[in-house]
């Protein structure tokens, strides 16, 4: 028990940490997997969150792997420092990843200075990246399709489709939101107008009782008058 | 009839009758529409299953000299947010005698039941008077696509003297209120 809620904040403090290197969040949640499922899923709450959405799809393929290296609590000490040694923006191969991780172990670079001086070019490093992140899975391409550069050509249409078709329900339900307005709106004027209605009657209908029952009681007046008249007689 | 103002139209307005259906009128004269004995009122809900018999349509105005036509459509056919069809004419009754209703007309076209599938539709009856007695066979090819405002102009009945709508949607359907 307590040694789970040790895990559990670990996962969370390097889910926290980490969500700007996709490769190490990745490698941080399904060490989650491994470990308990009320952190897994506590974790998949702030992946979520960050709307990081094709990191699972990524994850998924290199679990495997992953259990079979780190099944013990050692890799929480890499699992730690593992953020800092990666370089946030190009997400590099699971391969590399762990031997990264199993050589820098506890040995923090500034990721930044890491990119620069490893690669050239940073925007081709992460072009490739990508490239082969659509390679890897296709459904994760309109994701990475918002960090620019890569696969304008092929994402553009689908994107713009889908941006189309929700732009459409958008609309569609504005519209439907002021048709329920205005049909709200035309039943209460229509009960205003009733309650009006009732109103100027149920004051016309108290007037006319009114004037029947002194009616009522002139002309019971008069009967009375009547009565005894025809009663006189003994 | 003293107290009707354009206040009575408003509901018609709000329910936008009067914009997608009608232009705007000033009611003249009272019209009770009634299914079974349940009084019809602008904007209520009533269900497919209680509309499925012709409604009584009484006409509390002019006299037995004058003349009426009681027409019912739906505006929003198939669906509100797309009313492609629109107008679904569902009942035609012409010659309708001042002070009597509609039974002493002369239906043209049939009374047929609403039965809304896509969304919340209104349903309307308007009701125009007419300048003489005539005999009317309007040429109704279909249903669908009828137009309240060019019918009226063809057959001269100029602007409508009253108008009511009531909501309806599919019995299943999930109800909020």
């Amino acid at each position: 028990m307590l040694s789970s809620a040790k895990h559990n904040k670990i996962n969370n403090h390097s889910a926290f940490s980490i969500s700007s290197s996709s490769s190490s969040l990745s490698t941080s949640s399904s060490l989650g997997h491994n470990k308990s499922q009320v952190t897994m899923e506590e974790v998949w709450k702030e992946i979520n969150l960050g709307s990081l959405h094709y990191h699972r799809q990524l994850n998924i393929g290199h679990e495997p792997m992953l259990k079979n290296q780190n099944p013990n609590n050692s890799i929480f000490q890499d699992f730690l420092n593992m953020p800092l040694n990666q370089p946030p923006p190009p997400p590099p191969p699971p391969s590399s990843s762990t031997i990264v991780t199993a050589l820098y172990g506890s040995l923090p670079l500034p990721p930044p200075a890491t990119v620069l001086s490893l690669n050239s070019g940073v925007g081709f490093e992460f072009l490739d990246t990508t490239e082969n992140l659509l390679a890897s899975n296709p459904r994760s391409f309109e994701e990475s399709a918002k960090f620019g550069c890569l696969g304008k050509k092929r994402g553009q249409d689908s994107d713009d489709t889908r941006g189309d078709r929700r732009y459409k329900r958008m609309i569609k339900n504005r519209e439907s939101a002021a048709r329920s307005r205005a049909r709200k709106q035309a039943y209460t004027n229509e009960l205003e107008l009733e309650i009006a209605h009732l109103q100027t009657e149920n004051a016309r209908l108290k007037i006319q009782q009114e004037q029947l029952k002194i009616a009522e009681a002139t002309q019971n007046q008069v009967k009375k008058t009547l009565q005894r008249s025809s009663t006189a007689p003994f | 009839m003293e107290n009707m103002g354009t206040r009575v139209i408003e509901p018609l307005i709000m329910g936008r009758v009067v914009g997608d259906v009608l232009d705007f009128f000033t009611p003249t004269t009272k019209m009770n529409v009634s299914y079974n004995k349940k009084q019809v009122s602008n904007g209520h809900e009533l269900f497919p299953s209680s509309v499925s018999s012709k409604p009584r349509v009484e006409i509390h105005g002019g006299d037995l000299r004058s003349f009426f036509t009681l027409v019912m459509i739906d505006p929003d056919v198939p669906g509100p947010s797309d009313p492609f069809l629109k107008e679904h004419l569902h009942w035609i009754v012409t010659n309708i005698p001042g002070t009597t209703d509609a039974t002493f007309g002369k239906e043209v076209v049939s009374y047929e039941l609403p039965r809304p599938s896509i969304g919340i539709h209104r349903f309307v009856f308007v009701l125009f008077r007419q300048k003489q007695r005539r005999v009317i066979f309007p040429n109704i090819p279909s249903r669908d696509h009828f137009n309240t405002r060019k019918f009226a102009v063809e057959y001269d009945l100029g602007l409508p003297v009253a108008a009511v709508f009531f909501n309806a949607q599919r019995e299943t359907a999930a109800r909020k209120r």
